[in-house]
Order: C-alpha cells, then structure tokens, then sequence
C-alpha cells in the first residue's frame, strides 16, 4: 500500500531525461500515445493511448480511464481506470475504478473492485510467483 | 443436515416480491455470524450473509458478503454482489451485474458481468427439456405405419391374379 500511496502522491523529478517519481522510473504514455509489443521495465508505468502486446514492470501500472489496452499486464500494484483486454497480474494489488473494463484473467494479491467496474474473467487470489519476465 | 430450496426455474418467480417488512421494501434474508447454510438457497430480495456458506446462492436482488462471513460456491445477484473487507467468496462461478469487492477481501472464482449475463426468465427452459425428448421417442413410430402401407398394396395384385383363375374355369 505504501507504494502505490507514492504513485499517486509522490513528487516527478526529471533526470538524464528520466521522469522519476519518488527515485523510481515512470514511463509515462499520453492519451495519443500508442504502445505496442513488449515491455519490459524497471519502474512504473503510465498507460494511457492504446496499449497491445505484453508489458512487464517492477514497479506500479496505471490505466488512465480513455486508455484502451490489450495486453498482459504485470506490475506491483495496478490500477485500471480504463478499458483492458488480457491477463492481468498484480504482486500487490490490483484495483478497479469505477470505469474501469477488465476481460482477463486475474492474479493478484489483494484486489479491490469498486462499484460500478465491470469484470470478466477468473479470479485467483494469493500469493503470486514471479513469471518468467525475460522470455 | 441438507438445507435446500428448489431452483427458481421450477416455480414461476413471484410477480410482487413477498415483503416481510412493514414498509413494502423488498424481501430481506439474513444469515448472522452464527448461522451456517449447506446447500443451495434462493431469494426474491435481498441476502446478507456475515456467517458460513457452503453451496449455491442465488438473489434477485442485491447479495452482500459481510463481516467475516465466507461464502464457498456459486454466487448469482441480479443486481449487486458485495464483498466486505474481511469476508471471503472462494471457488464458484460469480455472475452479477455488479461488483464490489472490498480491499482485503478473500475472492476466487470466475466472474461473469453485464445485464445481459443475467437472465431471471430463462431457467424455467430446463423444465421443458423433457417435452422434446417425448417428441423424439414418437419419431421412429411414422416410418412403421409407412412400412404398414405397403403391405396393404401387394394384397390387392393377388386378388386381380385370382379372378383370372375364375374365368377360366367358367370356360371350359
């Protein structure tokens, strides 16, 4: 919980180019941004644009709410907002906002659904392994 | 013991739920931290369960998992489907047309969302199952009554081939 309590409130510096917020890497996308094939990060991640492949990162995902997305999605905590296609995996917790649209399945630690999320898919809860990141 | 209630497809859901409180609100089951069901239940209202459940649930209202109640097994809500922070909902098939799930909650299974994932009037279709299959069994009784028909046809050459016989014999 503190980690994620760092993405929303946590102060973005640039370095080297870098955005970083609170000393970990932010890749940041724009609601015109367009993503595709795959990702693997050491930092966070701001999806908003279109999203297709798989994106792996050590730290958190974020799915702004016009963010349409289809992909795998691993990350620490996530929180959707917008629209996903795929399965997602959340080492901590996954969240669902209110607008959030998931078809997927879940893996996740924690979750937690907010009224009016719609969700389609199986939900396995516990502790969650590491996944082959570099294939 | 085995508490269990029929399907809502084998009786016709009724037109006015059966209220029990005194303010027309809909009808309202609650099962408390104490109580413990194993089976399967069926409401026209609303369920709250805060004690232990093992089997199927199924409301046509709203269905909230409260306090420390665990719930294992199918979990259908017409409306909403609510699990609190410390309960648990392990193993069945979720299908509701909304969802709220608590952080910290326990929650496994499969969900299936959307208005039209859910619909009240289609369980009575099981019932009528058996109807085509009567229907089936009737089927293979027409190709005997076609074989019969034949039969009938070869009996009247016969009779022509007699008749010549006759008049030969009155002939001579």
């Amino acid at each position: 919980m503190d980690v994620q309590e760092a993405v929303a409130e946590g102060t973005a510096s640039v370095e080297n180019g870098e955005v970083k917020r609170d000393g970990r890497k932010q890749f940041s996308m724009g609601a015109g941004d367009i993503l595709e094939g795959k990702l693997i990060y050491d930092g966070s991640l701001h999806a908003d644009g279109r999203v297709e492949g798989e994106v792996r990162v050590s730290g958190n995902i974020d799915v702004a709410s016009g963010a349409n997305v289809k992909a795998l999605l691993e990350g620490a905590n996530v929180t959707l907002k917008g629209t996903v296609e795929g399965q997602v995996t959340a080492h901590d917790k996954l969240t669902l906002g209110k607008n959030a649209r998931l078809s997927g399945d879940i893996v996740v630690r924690r979750l937690q659904i907010d009224d009016g999320a719609t969700l389609n898919g199986h939900v396995r809860m516990g502790d969650v392994e590491h996944q082959a990141s570099g294939q | 013991m085995t508490l269990s209630t029929k399907r809502p497809g084998s009786r016709p859901p009724t037109p006015i739920p059966a209220g029990n409180g005194s303010n027309g609100q809909r009808n309202s089951v609650v099962l408390g931290p104490r109580d413990r069901l194993v089976g399967q239940l069926y409401i026209e209202g609303n369920l709250r369960v805060s004690g232990t459940v093992d089997g199927e649930l199924e409301a046509t209202g709203d269905i909230e998992i409260a306090g420390g109640g665990k719930v294992s097994g199918a979990v259908t809500a017409y409306e909403r489907l609510v699990v609190g922070s410390q309960a648990s909902l392990i193993g069945g098939n979720v299908r509701v047309a909304r969802l709220t799930v608590e952080d910290g909650a326990t929650f496994t299974g499969k969900v299936t969302m959307g208005k039209p994932a859910i619909e009240p009037p289609k369980p009575p279709e099981p019932e009528r199952q058996p109807l085509p299959a009567a229907v089936v069994v009737a089927e293979p009784v027409k190709p005997i009554e076609q074989k019969v028909a034949p039969v009938q046809r070869k009996v009247a050459p016969i009779r022509q081939k007699v008749a010549p016989v006759q008049q030969k014999g009155k002939r001579r």
